[in-house]
């Protein structure tokens, strides 16, 4: 047994190993296919009126770039701070998170970015451009006018601004509450988009010869005067109501503590009745609960039907104003103890050609309510004819929320804002400005032939939004338009987690003051919810396709010189079609749809 | 120490004990206890290795070829449908001469579906160039186990362990677990002969034309050829250190035997109790179990029957259109020999018990037979089910 244990028995191993690597054997040839890298659109940008590049903006939020996220997301939108605040946020309803947990808080993280740009002393960037020598006077200083201004200039063109009222903001400034806008966050804005050189002269009343002799001194005129008349009500006694875009006025003029003068006749009134379901409507309700006033809001239609904000409306319900819908004002009349409505009870009668529910009312069905005071809040129009494109002008060229009046008795004149938009909202006055300067710049480059190729340029994806980024020739527009839909994404690679949003001042005490209501993120809160972004066609270096390739053919190498498109940290990854078999594991495997297949041309 | 284990339970034990670095499985029932055990081992850091969880027992064989590749030690388990699904990559195990070690607990394949003993699925694999224990009770298959880790680094060929299903991988028994340093001395770390390495690049297992693939094909079957004499080397050192030997067969009240009943795996037990009932009566019985198939004992064999007049060979398998596989193998081992008749019987199947009766009557019928039949005799056959 001993000496069997010392016996050698020989084990014969042979293999074919070479000790060269496989590389000699240049297997790319088999692909039937090969997958290339390429970034898409998110759908939050493609809803976003202003077209943010959004899954990029919370990507450089999660590593912590905030002041490159911010300085992203002023290329696109000068108003950040305004946007973060009282945008409507229609990128949230677009972005593919919300089919997965809940979207991403885009709208809480544009505030946080501007709130740390403001806290940290970010500056902003301005592109190197050159003085085009012209000169553009911009009629109006509301968020289309004011965006038309910082973007003109942004091109190279000066800009004078004109407004009406003795300060800068429109409908910022006196028709948004400072309980959702404070006037320090718009104040900031303004004053970025001043130190770029544009020049505004308040307290200046524009009329039709200013117009006329403008073009002495100006190469284009932009208007966006936005809706300064509030409509009538058209009813008896309708001179008992007050104006509910005087009183937001007033109140913002002379500050909270001398509201009750702006209140209307009545020393204080106790109850009041606002007539209308639009944002306004809510606006001037909820001031007055600020007042110590009970609202309550008077709708001809349904509570659901309103044009207000779902989140306005919301909130307005919170704070405890009341709703009374499927009421349309009769007439108002003055008694002894205060003032009387006479309301016509409604009904509902079917969708109407626009899809949208139409009332009718229920004959005889009357009511009348005694209330204190009443504020009219039913919509806005034009103040003057000449803020509206000439309606029968030929040579008015009609985009998307602009006109242009290209006529040569007059100066190239860009009509934009509320005036020509078919969606109201800040966002939407914004984009105007931003198409403006994209519409003019071309306009001046070559002519009105090169307006509408240079707008469809800027397009993001399928939607209405303009990037100035594409305008610039930016890296962004190496994407392509396709827009991801959840489907695209490879889901299995995310968690589930938490939506976040500021902390909101609770309705009890939010109602005791004009203090703005909803807090900021902390920076923490602000890094985990810009994580959740899925970054939608966007590489951001997940390294997904190099950890599965099976043929190792995925390569990569630092470039920290790439543009931020390219790569989203500084990597630069490239298929090696001499080793890629066209699995299509890398594509499959990559979360975010930010790589494509694709069969080569024979 | 001795411990009450389960047989998949010794098997981990075992496993822990080899140090191996990387385990990949894919669980089937009834070789889940193991790699559960394993996995928890991995996870609570007395296995000092990688649990790499897969889709399917073909990437779970590609992982350890990988690993075992990549010049560790690796291990796997499967049973039945599973082994049968990573039949390719056995092939590819045996081929790149990778000494990977699996248990295999014997299952039925279906249709009709059955969870029970059944040596079909890895009698299938017979042919893919891996070695081929049969272990009969608990401590058989931790001491196989870490014998077949030293076997297969010594020849280049991966070993695969059989345990029966639920009669041996979940039955409790007393089981001596031999303390970690004894283990570390019978089986050093792995010094591979080649492996994958960044440092140094090499094509593995890359195109052999028809200049070259014969002699490595030759070269697997002299690999094979080692097997026996090693195992006894290997042995030597084994009973040495830990008392105990096994042999590629094992024979019981062989030397005046007339009839050999020749068993595998955990039916041996129950034909040792048939042949003492069987010698108490005056017959003269005996027992061989074989315990190495792969390479076939044949030697061994040979010598083990070389003055028997009949063996009896219990088979729990079958390959259909011809019959049992251990009697045909055995037939093959001693043609030419003369002397021993093989008379061929199949039952237990699909996990029906063998019972000590059974055991008597497979000695009776061929006592009483004058030559074995042509074909495999099935015993324990439902007559009222047959008619249909």
């Amino acid at each position: 047994m001993r000496e069997a244990a010392k016996r050698i028995i020989p084990v014969p191993l042979l293999m074919s190993n070479a000790f060269a690597p496989t590389t000699s054997n240049k297997t790319g040839h088999w692909s039937p296919s090969q997958p290339r890298y390429q970034n898409k659109t998110a759908p939050c940008s493609v809803h976003c009126p202003c077209g943010q590049d959004i899954p990029r903006v919370e990507l450089l939020a999660a590593r912590r770039r905030f002041r490159d996220a911010w300085r992203l997301l002023l290329s696109e939108n000068p108003f950040p701070g305004v946007c973060g605040r009282v945008c409507f946020h229609p990128c949230e309803r677009g972005c593919n998170r919300g089919l997965f947990d809940a979207p991403v808080s885009i709208h809480a993280l544009e505030r946080f970015l501007d709130d740390e740009a403001w806290n940290n002393g970010y500056e902003m960037e301005t592109p190197a451009v050159s003085s085009s020598g012209k000169r553009i006077a911009v009629i109006g200083s509301g968020p289309a006018g004011l965006a038309a201004a910082y973007f003109f200039s942004r091109l190279g063109h000066a800009c004078d601004v004109f407004e009406v009222e003795s300060h800068a903001g429109g409908l910022l400034r006196y028709g948004i509450p400072s309980y959702r806008l404070p006037l320090l966050a718009l104040e900031r804005e303004i004053k970025r988009i001043e130190s770029l050189g544009v020049r505004i002269f308040c307290s200046y009343r524009v009329d039709a010869d200013f117009l006329s002799q403008a073009r002495q001194s100006y190469d284009a005129l932009f208007i966006g005067c936005g809706n300064g008349r509030s409509k009538r009500l058209g009813i008896p006694g309708e001179e008992l109501a007050v104006d509910g875009l005087c009183f937001l006025k007033q109140s913002m003029q002379n500050g909270s503590k001398s509201l009750e003068k702006a209140a209307g006749p009545l020393a204080s009134p106790s109850t009041a009745a606002v007539i209308g379901g639009g944002n306004s409507a809510m606006d001037v309700a909820r001031s007055l609960l600020r007042l110590g006033i009970s609202p309550l809001i008077v709708y001809r239609r349904r509570a659901e039907d309103m044009p207000a904000f779902s989140d306005e409306i919301r909130r307005a319900s919170a704070e405890g104003v009341q709703f009374i819908e499927l009421s349309a004002p009769l007439s108002i009349t003055a008694g002894q103890s205060g003032l009387t409505l006479r309301i016509q009870r409604m009904r509902t009668d079917g969708l109407g050609p626009d899809g949208r529910m139409r009332v009718a009312p229920i004959p005889g069905d009357t009511d009348l309510l005694q209330i204190d005071q009443i504020y009219a809040a039913i919509g806005a129009d034009a103040a003057e004819p000449w803020m509206m494109p000439p309606p029968t002008a030929d040579r008015l060229l009609l985009y998307h929320s602009v006109s242009l009046l290209n006529s040569e008795k007059t100066l190239p004149t860009v009509y934009g804002g509320d005036l020509v938009n078919a969606e109201e909202s800040v966002a939407d006055a914004i984009a105007s400005g931003k198409e403006a300067a994209i519409v003019l710049d071309a306009y001046f480059k070559g002519g009105s032939a090169c307006v509408a190729p240079a707008v469809e340029r800027c397009r993001i994806g399928s939607g209405q939004g303009l990037s100035m980024e594409l305008y610039m020739h930016g890296p962004r527009g190496q994407r392509s338009g396709r827009v991801v839909e959840f489907a695209d994404l490879n889901a299995a690679y995310f968690d589930h987690s938490q939506a976040g949003r500021g902390e909101v001042i609770p309705p009890a005490l939010s109602i005791g003051s004009f203090a703005e209501i909803e807090k900021t993120l902390d920076r923490e809160e602000a890094v985990r919810q810009a994580e959740r972004c899925f970054q939608c066609g966007l590489c951001n270096d997940c390294d997904n396709c190099r950890t599965f390739c099976p043929e190792v053919a995925v390569l990569i190498k630092a470039d920290k010189g790439l543009q931020p498109d390219s790569a989203a940290a500084g990597w630069q990854r490239w298929i090696d079609a001499d080793f890629c078999k066209g699995c299509g594991i890398c594509v499959t495997e990559c979360p975010r749809c930010a790589m494509v297949l694709e069969e080569p041309p024979i | 120490m001795m411990k009450v284990l389960e047989g998949s339970q010794a098997v981990a034990e075992a496993v822990r004990l080899a140090r191996v670095k990387v385990v990949s499985a894919y669980p089937i029932t009834p070789q889940t206890h193991i790699v559960e055990e394993l996995a928890r081992y991995c996870a609570e850091g007395s296995l000092d290795g990688r649990f790499i969880c897969v889709e399917s027992e073909h990437s779970a064989m590609a992982s350890v070829i990988g690993s075992a590749a990549g010049g560790v030690r690796s291990f796997t388990a499967s049973s039945s449908h599973g082994l049968a699904y990573m039949h390719e990559m056995l092939h590819w195990a045996a081929g790149a001469r990778l000494p990977i070690v699996m248990v295999d607990v014997n299952r039925a394949l279906g249709p009709g579906w059955n969870l029970w003993m059944d040596q079909s699925d890895s009698l299938s694999q017979r042919d893919t160039g891996w070695m081929q224990f049969y272990c009969a009770d608990g401590q058989e298959a931790l001491d196989t186990t870490l014998q077949a880790f030293r076997l297969a680094e010594m020849v280049h060929l991966p070993a695969m362990v059989n345990l029966d299903a639920f009669f041996l991988s979940h039955t409790y028994e007393p089981v001596e677990v031999p303390d970690a340093q004894t283990v570390d001395a019978f089986l050093p770390p792995y010094e591979p002969p080649f492996k994958m390495d960044q440092g140094h690049p090499l094509g593995l297992c890359g195109v052999a034309p028809p200049g070259v693939y014969m002699e490595m094909r030759r070269n697997m079957q002299m690999a094979m050829d080692s097997v026996p004499d090693l195992l006894d080397q290997i042995e030597d050192d084994f009973f040495i250190r830990f008392g105990r030997r096994y042999g590629s067969l094992e024979t019981y009240r062989c030397a005046d035997a007339d009839v050999v009943v020749v068993t595998t795996g955990t039916a041996s037990g129950t034909a040792r109790v048939a042949v003492d009932q069987l010698r108490e009566q005056g017959e003269k019985a005996g027992l061989l179990r074989l315990r190495l198939f792969r390479p076939f004992p044949s030697r061994a064999v040979r010598q083990a029957l070389e003055k028997i007049e009949k063996a009896a060979v219990l088979d729990r398998n079958c390959s259909f259109g011809s019959g049992g596989i251990f009697a045909n193998e055995l037939k093959a081992a001693l043609h030419g020999k003369g002397g021993t008749a093989v008379y061929s019987y199949i039952s237990g199947l699909g996990g029906r018990d063998i019972t000590v009766d059974l055991i008597k009557e497979l000695y009776t019928k061929t006592r009483d037979a004058d030559r074995p039949d042509s074909e495999s005799v099935w015993l324990g056959l439902k007559e009222e089910l047959m008619l249909r």
